[in-house]
């Protein structure tokens, strides 16, 4: 019985491994036509964490499932609880930018976060879409995708600052003030943590 | 595998009713030996479909039968003497597995040196085989150690633990039911295995048979590609786009695995004779050669579902003009061999431009993953109206009486390309050093071409960029702008490009869903 189930899941493994492999370029079929997106479908495959996970939908575009088709900016598009996110990335023309860079890791506000923020700071921002807007954006984007092993330490943004996140396990908090409250989302390019607070650059 | 303990072997004799050793022991064999056998064939799937213990014990008796009994058996049984003698092969297999499962209730041994012995025979004739490596070993191998683990774990079934109390009546019971669990466990396991190696083994078949194709000459060539037709630019993507690099969208999980032999395109529905071709009558038609770029509508701004080959097929119109098309007959449903259906508006396969059954990519035949050994395209339109792979029926048809796959799933019915640009370089967030960097993409309107391309960067005026020679309005043209980058910081690039009716890309934006994506890519980088 044990060398049976032994040969069994080996099996199971080996087919899982064909259907990965064949796979690779053809992916949900239900949203893309032609069924495809060429991410790295074997990139990461660790579970998110935390306690906002659980308001993602179970399946749709919105769902983990969903989102690991799709790049990060469509991919936020399609999670309710990123909307703000998103209106100020399109505002700030970051869609294609975000969207077509491979492998990087992006702390992900939540609109709580936005209606947080100091107001007259948020204005400035959105007054200024090219300039205050692109640079606080660009500070939540870290290049490599980060794995939650990865992310207690400080790292260089593609805003040119650094930003420091300390924490162990599935508790870590950004700069000393955002908490991640859903973490290690996958995306085709890159992996999000979602946070409950904007990061501001220390030059801005 | 540990032995088991000396005292299995008798244990399991005395708890077994004598009456029922006998289905036992058939059990007891025949799903071992089935083990056996579809991992065998499976593990071939993956190392080559003659290592197979069954195709390679077959090819072996096929060379060691003698003379007059291949002839009898050519005679008596026509094409189908191979599938009689795999049948034999199979009817000795399962009276041996029979014998040896009744044998090995008592003896268990006797069974593992039974499956020993046949992972031997698969040994032996894989590697006598004239084509044969070492590696063709391992099927047989893996097989035979797979059959004996079913054999030993389903062994341990017929025999209570030890320590439990001496029950006979009630014991057989309880392990009947769960000894035949586990035999049908190991014979769905065999079966799963089995047609999973057939599935793989048809890949090599299908490799075999693209690797003999030869394409003629087309009679219609493209000629080369105009001088300055691909800028040379780092980081642009080059005019033709390797076959290993070409974006791959479909439906297949397992890519179907055709061979030219069998291939063969119908032509049916409403047209006044239907028409049959295999894959030798295609390829001896007036084959064309031509530059055509495709795009898949699922493509993003910005994003890389858009790759330009060159292709030679056969012409799509007179074909449909031989088999006379109904002029009602407004769609044309193309459907793959894997059940996929895509249609395309009959008149823009017949309006002149160079829609083709294509067979070859880029200088060699189609690979598997594109389509081989056929597949359709029809310059203009995004690929699921137009561009069918692993093709195998061409049916005329109506708008209103099919609906084809993607469309059944909310997509446009009619979806034409729309004009698109691409920054290839600099990359988004790249850290442009400060100084003279260039700007480049590329930028397509298959059936219009493209006239003008222009970059804006910031908030500064649009500057008209350089464009590539044009090949054909079926083609993509690379464009260039020289950029002094001299302000160092964030700066936002943005392209449009003007197709050859004069109409601007629009700015809009909105999302492939239902029929293409629309609006300009721009990204950001950083000037250091």
């Amino acid at each position: 019985m044990r060398l049976l189930s032994k040969g069994h899941s080996a099996m199971v493994a080996g087919l899982m491994v064909l259907a990965i492999g064949s796979a690779a370029c053809s992916s949900d079929s239900s949203t893309v036509a032609g069924g495809a997106t060429s991410g790295d479908a074997g990139a990461v495959s660790n579970q998110p964490f935390g306690a906002a996970c659980s308001a993602v939908p179970a399946d749709g575009a919105g769902s983990f499932d969903g989102m690991a088709q799709d790049p990060v900016a469509t991919a936020a598009s399609n999670n309710t609880v990123l909307s703000t996110l998103v209106t100020a990335v399109t505002e700030a023309g970051l869609v294609d930018t975000l969207n077509g860079t491979d492998d990087i890791t992006v702390f992900a506000p939540i609109n709580d976060a936005f209606a947080a923020m100091d107001k007259k700071t948020l204005n400035a921002a959105m007054a200024d879409p090219k300039g205050l807007l692109t640079t606080v954006l660009t500070y939540h984007v870290v290049a490599g995708r980060l794995s939650p092993a990865d992310l207690a330490g400080t790292h260089d943004t593609l805003e040119g600052s650094t930003l420091e996140v300390t924490g162990s396990g599935e508790d870590f908090t950004v700069n000393g003030s955002a908490a991640v409250v859903c973490g290690n989302v996958q995306t085709a390019n890159a992996t999000v943590y979602l946070i409950d607070g904007v990061l501001m650059p220390p030059d801005a | 595998m540990n032995p088991d303990p000396p005292s299995a072997d008798t244990a399991a004799v005395k708890s077994v009713d004598v009456s029922h050793r006998g289905a036992f022991g058939a059990i007891l064999g025949v799903a071992s030996a089935a083990v056996a056998i579809g991992l065998g064939h499976l593990v071939a799937g993956i190392v080559g479909r003659e290592a197979s213990p069954v195709i390679a014990v077959g090819s072996a008796a096929i060379d060691l039968t003698p003379e007059w009994l291949k002839s009898f058996a050519i005679q008596t049984f026509g094409e189908r003497d191979k599938t009689v003698l795999l049948g034999g092969i199979a009817v000795v297999v399962v009276l041996a597995a029979v014998a040896l499962g009744v044998v090995s209730v008592r003896r268990r041994t006797v069974g593992l040196m039974g499956l020993a012995v046949l992972g031997m025979v698969g040994v032996t004739a894989a590697l006598t085989r004239p084509t044969s490596n070492a590696v063709d070993a391992l099927p047989s191998i893996m097989g035979a150690l797979a059959g004996a683990a079913t054999l030993i774990a389903l062994h341990r079934r017929l025999a209570p633990a030890p320590p439990h109390p001496p029950t006979p009546t009630a014991a057989i019971g309880v392990e009947r039911r769960r000894f035949l669990l586990g035999g049908a466990a190991a014979l769905g396991l065999a079966a799963l295995a089995g047609e999973t190696g057939q599935l793989l083994s048809r890949r090599f078949a299908a490799d075999a048979s693209r690797a003999a194709v030869t394409i003629p000459r087309p009679v219609d060539p493209a000629g080369s590609a105009p001088a300055g037709a691909d800028l040379e630019v780092e980081g642009l993507s080059q005019f033709y786009t390797p076959n290993a690099e070409f974006y791959r969208v479909d439906t297949a999980l397992l890519v179907p695995a055709v061979r030219t032999e069998d291939w063969r395109l119908r032509v049916h529905g409403m047209v006044e004779r239907e028409l049959l071709l295999d894959f030798e009558q295609l390829i001896a038609r007036d084959l064309i050669e031509r530059d055509i770029t495709l795009t898949c509508v699922s493509n993003e701004i910005g994003g890389d579902y858009v790759g330009n080959a060159r292709w030679v097929g056969a012409p799509l119109a007179p074909l449909l003009e031989e088999a006379g098309v109904d002029p009602a007959a407004d769609q044309l449903v193309s459907r793959s061999v894997d059940g996929f259906t895509v249609g395309t508006p009959t008149a823009a396969v017949t309006d002149g431009r160079d829609a083709m059954l294509a067979v070859q990519m880029n200088g060699e035949p189609l690979p598997l993953t594109h389509g081989f050994p056929v597949r359709m395209l029809v310059p203009g339109l995004y690929g699921y109206v137009s561009a069918t792979k692993w093709i195998t029926e061409l049916e005329l048809s109506t708008f209103d009486a099919f609906d084809p796959y993607w469309v059944r799933r909310g997509w446009a019915a009619q979806a034409p390309i729309k004009t698109q640009s691409r920054i290839d370089t600099p990359r988004p967030l790249a850290k442009v050093p400060a100084g003279r960097a260039v700007i480049a993409g590329v930028a397509w309107a298959q059936r219009r071409g493209i006239e003008r391309v222009e970059v804006r960067i910031d908030d500064e005026p649009w500057r008209e960029a350089d464009l590539s020679t044009q090949d054909t309005v079926d083609t993509w043209r690379q464009w260039r702008v020289d950029w002094d980058a001299t302000d160092p910081g964030s700066h936002t690039l943005q392209v449009r490009a003007t197709d050859a009716t004069g109409a601007t890309q629009t700015a809009d934006r909105v999302e492939p869903f239902p029929d293409g994506a629309t609006g300009q890519h721009q990204l950001v980088v950083t000037v250091t």
